[in-house]
């Protein structure tokens, strides 16, 4: 893609088709396949550390059910909506862009991007809040009870899924970002959006993750 | 190169508003029925508003429903090996028995 990008001339008027493809829609959709494939290892990546979950809550259902009612429930909300609405902006962005309106893109894409960091900013406070509880596995855990291992297990998955989690969405802000500029200077047009397309593909898949983190790490064992 | 200065296909906003408050909708409905002790109905419902949102991200906002076949399939894949990867590896840890050693 860093190819097309480099002959294009300004304002996104035009695509440069390479010499592989038959036209710009061809060329299109092979990057939206390989954007796919590349999604498909991210979808494993985070299904390692799903499955690793699963298993644990099965053997341990007491243990993981009373660690997960030390999550913060009303933050983890608040981040599952924030970050529902930075993947319907981005969509709008993409949308804008398409149509030739280049400002509403800037100013959506500036909106997810920021939308992405106050979540990371959210993640930092219940990180910080666990740290006063002691509920970090490794460094300073001080739990007592009868399901004391399960839930050091249950917050160490918490780290490692959450943890890589934000690293994505660290990506994405940046990438996000740095396209904002470059739709601004008038890089992106109607017939030149693949790369903004692809970017936003990867920013939905960061929801579709999150969207299932959600459940599984705040919403366990809240009636009992 | 003639597709090339067709005008891109969009999403109307309304659609993708419409979207957003049913994704916001679902997530009301997980975090509300949380609250409410529902037995092993409360994964269920868990489960079942995760995909469904799942489904509605990467139907409109990731445009699978103009996609082509083949990339639809490139984006169900991972979902596919994902299912066999917990399935297998729960079918196994739920069926093993304990064997204690001859010795």
């Amino acid at each position: 893609m860093s190819a097309v990008a480099e002959s294009v001339p300004a304002r996104g008027e035009t695509v440069s088709v390479e010499e592989q493809y038959d036209d710009a829609v061809q060329q299109r959709e092979a990057a939206t396949l390989g954007m796919w494939v590349f999604l498909a290892t991210e979808i494993l990546f985070f299904g390692v550390l799903f499955a690793s979950y699963t298993i644990c809550r099965v053997l341990y259902p007491l243990g993981f059910a009373e660690a997960s009612r030390h999550t913060d429930m009303l933050l983890g909300t608040a981040e599952t909506a924030v970050l529902l609405i930075s993947s319907s902006l981005i969509a709008l962005a993409v949308r804008a862009i398409k149509l030739d309106e280049r400002r509403p893109a800037v100013i959506l894409m500036c909106a997810t991007a920021l939308l992405g960091a106050s979540f990371l900013v959210m993640h930092g406070f219940e990180y910080h809040d666990e740290y006063q509880e002691h509920l970090i596995p490794g460094i300073d855990f001080q739990q007592t009870g009868p399901h004391v291992r399960a839930v050091e297990l249950f917050f160490c998955l918490y780290y490692f899924i959450t943890g890589f989690h934000s690293v994505h969405v660290f990506i994405g802000v940046c990438v996000i970002g740095t396209l904002a500029v470059r739709v601004a200077r008038g890089t992106f047009g109607p017939q030149r959006y693949t790369t903004l397309e692809l970017a936003a593909l990867y920013w939905h898949l960061v929801d579709i993750v999150w969207i299932f983190v959600y459940p599984v790490i705040y919403l366990v064992g809240r009636s009992g | 190169m003639s597709e090339d200065s067709k005008a891109p296909h969009t999403t109307s906003v309304a659609r993708l508003l419409w979207i957003l408050l049913a994704l916001l909708a679902l997530l009301a409905l997980s975090a509300g029925s949380a609250l409410v002790k529902l037995g092993v109905w409360n994964n269920v419902i868990n489960l079942g508003v995760s995909v469904s949102k799942t489904v509605l991200v990467m139907a409109v906002f990731m445009h699978e429903t103009e996609a082509r076949n083949l990339t639809r399939l490139a984006s169900v894949l991972g979902f596919v090996w994902l299912t066999m990867l917990i399935g297998l590896s729960l079918f196994d840890f739920v069926t093993r028995s304990h064997v204690p050693a001859p010795w």
